[in-house]
């Protein structure tokens, strides 16, 4: 979902990695590869038996697909990530397994993790979630199963826990490849290659999607609803690590700047300290540091499986197109019958911007109209809330967009506009998702074919970067003094406000989204790819 | 209405403690599955237990003590009445748990002996009134708004949202196209007839008499304070000549100004650079510490003008001169306690240790996790160990004294400064002051609780915790600590223990939405309303 202009001149500043990191990052992280329209999601899963793994298997993928750094664009480029569950059956230490962070470790589909991303609750799928339940995952093991010191119930000191609930999907998945290619019938020869090397080490292609980006002239892609998508977007700062796209220093963006650190592992974070990441022991082969991996700082006699990486997250939502725009051109007649003579601005449209919180092009709703463009012409990102739009009278309190991401919104007075923004900073992602499945002819009749994003985004911080997004902000109930509503466009069905003066009105909506399947991946750095590639 | 914060520690027979566990869970299990006829889980504390906002059941397991049980209330009214209804709704269940505590050795014995012999039908409740301990410090969100009254407000909020979707719902809404005062008109005059209560003018959330109070209070504190931090120079100007007491006063403060400034900077490594600013802090403060000293003033130069009078035998013409002199130099001397004090405290926060890793229990880790997020609300209860030492140990105590009562005074609007997402925290001090616990009931989940305090108020937070054992590298008492994000969330993690039993009498109702369904009732409450009044009030709805 990059969202840089493709054509177009003068482009937006953009940023780029210093070496030796701009060689040993995955081009995932600094690109979304928005010269290659088409692609392929390749769901991969290990079918060797227990015990035997291995990482050969990089190698013949190394040589039909090799996944690409962030030093230089290609013509054709890949992306990998592994689940817990993927790298545990290629072999890798059971240290270096459990020096992961707890999210990773533990999956997406633990149960409680499951009810704060609003997709379980006491053991049913909630209906933001495909019928029958998802389909993919990594079907990570509970945590029971797999620590050391299993619950004996004998002690008189402690009462005996209930266990975790093992929520399991058809699909299993190990490994996620992401294709990004120039056309349709690149895309799908690179597939059929990657499937055929990739047969004999028994890693098969379980699921796939077909991924697509299709940039307008000014370089802005649209989703499914057809709303200009990707345009808000961290902009990450590091005195040692990085660099303007033009070789300049990167300044601090007053609006969306972040610490590296947010998105890559090994680097300062917004808690002011190198962001965590994965260990592994030193062999007597001294595997690590062949495959280029460098001494932990503090963790003797290990290597820094981490640094240059980041965590993938990853979630295929169906889109119901139809459904959004007939249920909002039923609700724009309910309201203009029950307001005849003060509901003439109110039609399909203005309501469905309002769920976005900016117009089909892009731009930002104010109060009495949009944000005009930036000085090259784009949707202008560089906003804030409190001083232009503090009750949300432009744009509703409750949109996708402020709830996305709310800046300094949620700051009760002007006073406190910096501190809210700065704290919000602290929970930004990287999005890097695209969609899939066919555009819809009329976007007010269902076709009855699966269509959606593939959301992809990069973190160092899953529970407080990705999590708090989803579960403080997107699907709060009381996000922004509001009550008993989520977002309009990702929650499950139910209100919306928008405010107007004098009295706001209300919309129903329904559940447009539905999550068909999802997990947490570790992206490695390229060094700790040559590392899993040895095992 | 005043309202009443207090927990009940009792140390728990460690062979017990799995059996006390399951007794809090079988009560918990017991809450959640309503009765039959009722609606909704916690029916029945609901309607026996009318007082109650929140209430807690914990064991805190720990590798230093054994094991102890707290029973945490946050309540309307003063505890008489509350223990009535507790004992009633609970006193069976109470006594069960209390077999499994250790009998006191004070003089709590015998009634802990008649309580929990083998057939007794004795109260329990009054053990419970007399191990109950006060909090050191609290907060109460939505100061002042009764259990009843918040139930009755948010009533009203769902009865206005249908009512502006139903009214004349198969043509034009009434509402819309009205004026915004006639529109609020319409509104009481539709809900007047089910909430009666509209007619009445709302009850003063903080009474005149309880604001004077907490004022004065908070000034007698300042008072003592000025007064035992001046007493050395007081002391010392009774023996020197004015100019070398100033002389010797002004040139120790330099010499512990240039220590300082060559000890300001963290330890490497250290540095967590937040937003708080101590000395604009203090500026910015500046009228309210004026007036503290005036306060004193006014109290101090009487008082020290009639002991001389009363020990020297001087008149007051002759006996105010050296009294004012007494005090104003005591006040000199000020300056120069504080100075030294932050210096001993820099020189001990330099050779602290903190906690990089702390441990969490796997197990209660799960257990925790297991239990939050369903509702609007989450809780948590926390012990820590105290760093030892004098000066810590006044800083401590003297600490949550004053910002106890300062709180009292400042958050009095609903809220706790930039934290908005707090209905009940309490702090209080345990096991002969060498603990330190606190519990919280809170808005949104345990995570974005604490993002909160590393965020917006670590200043404040790294003040009331930075005294616990492990807790992250701080500087001047305020600086860095808590805004060492991932630290301070280990080391909080790993002192909580599992909320085994919690009760919140609004499940859906935040802090915020309180606030707001307040100020909606407020204006229903008015029989009419300006243009530009009604305009802001229906912002709300």
């Amino acid at each position: 979902m990059d969202a840089r202009p493709v054509a177009t001149a003068p482009r937006r500043p953009s940023w780029k990695l210093k070496p030796p990191h701009d060689a040993n990052t995955q081009g995932l992280v600094v690109s979304g590869f928005g010269s290659l329209p088409t692609g392929r999601a390749l769901f991969l899963e290990f079918g060797w038996p227990e015990g035997t793994g291995g990482g050969a298997w990089l190698n013949a993928l190394e040589a039909v697909a090799p996944v690409t750094d962030a030093d230089d664009p290609e013509a054709k480029t890949a992306a990998l990530a592994f689940t817990w569950s993927g790298l545990r059956a290629m072999g890798l230490d059971r240290r270096a397994l459990d020096s992961f962070s707890r999210p990773f470790r533990e999956g997406m589909f633990q149960e409680d993790r499951l009810r704060r991303l609003g997709d379980r609750r006491g053991g049913e799928w909630l209906d933001t979630v495909i019928d029958g339940g998802p389909r993919w995952s990594a079907n990570t093991p509970r945590r029971e199963e797999v620590t050391a010191e299993a619950w004996t119930g004998a002690d008189l000191m402690e009462s005996a826990p209930a266990g975790d609930e093992q929520v399991t999907t058809p699909i299993t998945v190990h490994a996620l490849l992401l294709l990004y290619d120039a056309n349709e019938a690149e895309a799908e020869e690179r597939c059929k290659a990657v499937e055929a090397a990739l047969a004999p080490h028994e890693v098969r292609v379980v699921h796939r999607l077909p991924l697509l980006l299709d940039p307008d002239g000014k370089g802005i892609s649209r989703d499914h609803y057809g709303f200009a998508d990707g345009l808000s977007q961290p902009i990450p700062y590091d005195e040692a690590a990085l660099v303007g796209s033009d070789g300049k220093p990167v300044e601090k963006n007053p609006c969306n700047g972040v610490p590296l650190g947010e998105i890559l592992i090994g680097h300062t974070n917004g808690h002011r300290e190198k962001a965590q990441g994965p260990i592994v022991p030193d062999d007597p082969d001294g595997r690590p540091a062949a495959a280029g991996l460098m001494p932990h700082a503090s963790a003797e006699g290990f290597f820094d499986l981490g640094l240059d990486g980041s965590y993938m997250v990853v979630r295929e939502l169906n889109q119901d197109v139809a459904a959004f725009w007939k249920s909002l051109q039923a609700n724009a007649e309910r309201i203009r019958k029950r307001d005849p003579q003060h509901s003439g601005h109110v039609d399909t449209i203005w309501l469905a911007e309002r769920v976005i919180g900016r117009s089909t092009d892009g731009h930002l709703l104010c109060p009495g109209g949009y944000l005009p463009p930036d000085g090259y012409g784009m949707p202008d990102n560089d906003y804030l809330f409190q001083a232009r739009d503090p009750h949300g009278i432009g744009c509703p309190a409750g949109s996708h967009v402020r709830r996305a991401n709310p800046r300094d919104a949620l700051a009760p007075t002007a006073k406190e506009a910096q501190s809210l923004l700065d704290a919000a900073n602290n929970h930004r992602i990287l999005r890097r998702g695209r969609k899939y499945g066919p555009k819809i002819a009329d976007p007010y009749q269902d076709d009855g074919k699966e269509r959606g994003l593939l959301f992809v985004c990069l973190n160092t911080d899953i529970a407080r970067q990705f999590e708090f997004v989803q579960q403080t902000w997107l699907l709060n109930q009381n996000f922004a003094t509001l009550y008993d509503e989520t977002d309009p466009l990702l929650g499950p069905a139910g209100r919306m406000t928008i405010r107007e003066q004098p009295l706001r009105r209300i919309v129903d909506v329904e559940t447009f989204v539905k999550m068909a399947g999802g997990e947490y991946f570790f992206l490695p750095s390229l060094s700790a790819l040559r590392y899993l590639a040895m095992l | 209405m005043r309202q009443t914060t207090l927990s009940v520690p009792l140390e728990v027979k460690p062979e017990s403690s799995a059996r006390l566990t399951d007794l809090i869970e079988a009560l918990r299990q017991r809450e959640e599955t309503p009765p039959l006829g009722h609606p909704q889980e916690y029916a029945r504390i609901m309607r026996d237990v009318p007082s109650l906002h929140f209430m807690s059941m914990s064991v805190f397991p720990s590798h230093d003590y054994d094991p102890l049980f707290i029973l945490e209330a946050n309540f309307d009214g003063p505890s008489g009445a509350f223990w009535g209804q507790i004992e009633a709704a609970f006193g069976e269940d109470l006594r069960a748990m209390l077999r499994c505590c250790k009998r006191p050795l004070d003089r709590d014995g015998p009634l802990y002996d008649a309580v929990t012999a083998p057939d007794s039908r004795l109260a329990v409740a009054p053990y419970f009134e007399a191990r109950t301990m006060r909090p050191s410090v609290f907060h109460h969100g939505n100061r002042g708004m009764t259990r009843d009254r918040i139930l009755d407000e948010a009533a009203l909020f769902l009865a206005i949202r249908d009512e502006l979707h139903e009214a004349d719902s198969d043509g034009p809404s009434p509402y819309r196209g009205a004026s915004a005062a006639e529109a609020h008109q319409k509104l009481r005059a539709a809900l007047l007839p089910a909430f009666p209560w509209l007619d009445h003018r709302a009850p003063k959330r903080i009474p005149l008499t309880e604001r004077a109070t907490d004022i004065v209070r908070l000034l007698l504190f300042a008072v003592a304070a000025v007064f035992i931090v001046s007493l050395p120079g007081i002391i010392l100007q009774a023996f020197m000549r004015t100019d070398r007491y100033l002389i010797a006063l002004i040139g120790l403060m330099i010499a512990i100004v240039v220590l300082l400034f060559l000890k300001r900077k963290p330890l490497p490594g250290t540095e967590a650079p937040g937003k708080f600013r101590p000395i604009a802090f203090l500026l910015r403060h500046s009228l309210l510490i004026v007036l503290m000293l005036g306060a004193y003033l006014l109290i101090a130069v009487p008082v020290a003008t009639g002991l001389h009078m009363l020990f020297r035998g001087l008149g007051a013409e002759a006996a105010w001169q050296p009294a004012l002199r007494a005090v104003l130099l005591g006040l000199a001397f000020i300056p120069l306690a504080l100075l030294a004090l932050v210096l001993r405290l820099r020189y001990l926060e330099r050779r602290d240790s903190w906690h990089d890793a702390p441990h969490t229990d796997e197990q209660s880790l799960r257990e925790m996790v297991r239990r939050e997020d369903w509702i609007a609300q989450n809780h948590m209860g926390s012990i820590v160990l105290i760093k030892p030492g004098v000066l810590r140990s006044i800083i401590i105590h003297a600490g949550h004294l004053g910002l106890g009562l300062l709180l009292r005074v400042k958050a009095t609007d609903g809220y706790l400064g930039s934290m908005r997402t707090v209905h009940f925290a309490h702090w209080a001090f345990l096991n002969n002051h060498s603990r330190l616990l606190f519990f919280s009931n809170f808005d949104h989940s345990w995570d974005s609780y604490l993002d909160d305090f590393i965020e917006k108020a670590h200043a404040g937070l790294t003040l009331a915790w930075g005294c616990g054992v492990g807790f992250p590298p701080t500087r001047f008492l305020v600086l860095d600590g808590a805004s060492h994000g991932r630290m301070f969330k280990a080391w909080a993690l790993a002192s909580r223990a599992v909320s085994r039993f919690w009760y919140s009498a609004y499940k859906d109702l935040t802090v915020d939405q309180i606030e707001r369904n307040a100020r909606i009732a407020t204006g229903l409450r008015r029989k009419s309303m300006t243009e530009k009044e009604a305009g802001r009030w229906m912002l709300d709805l």
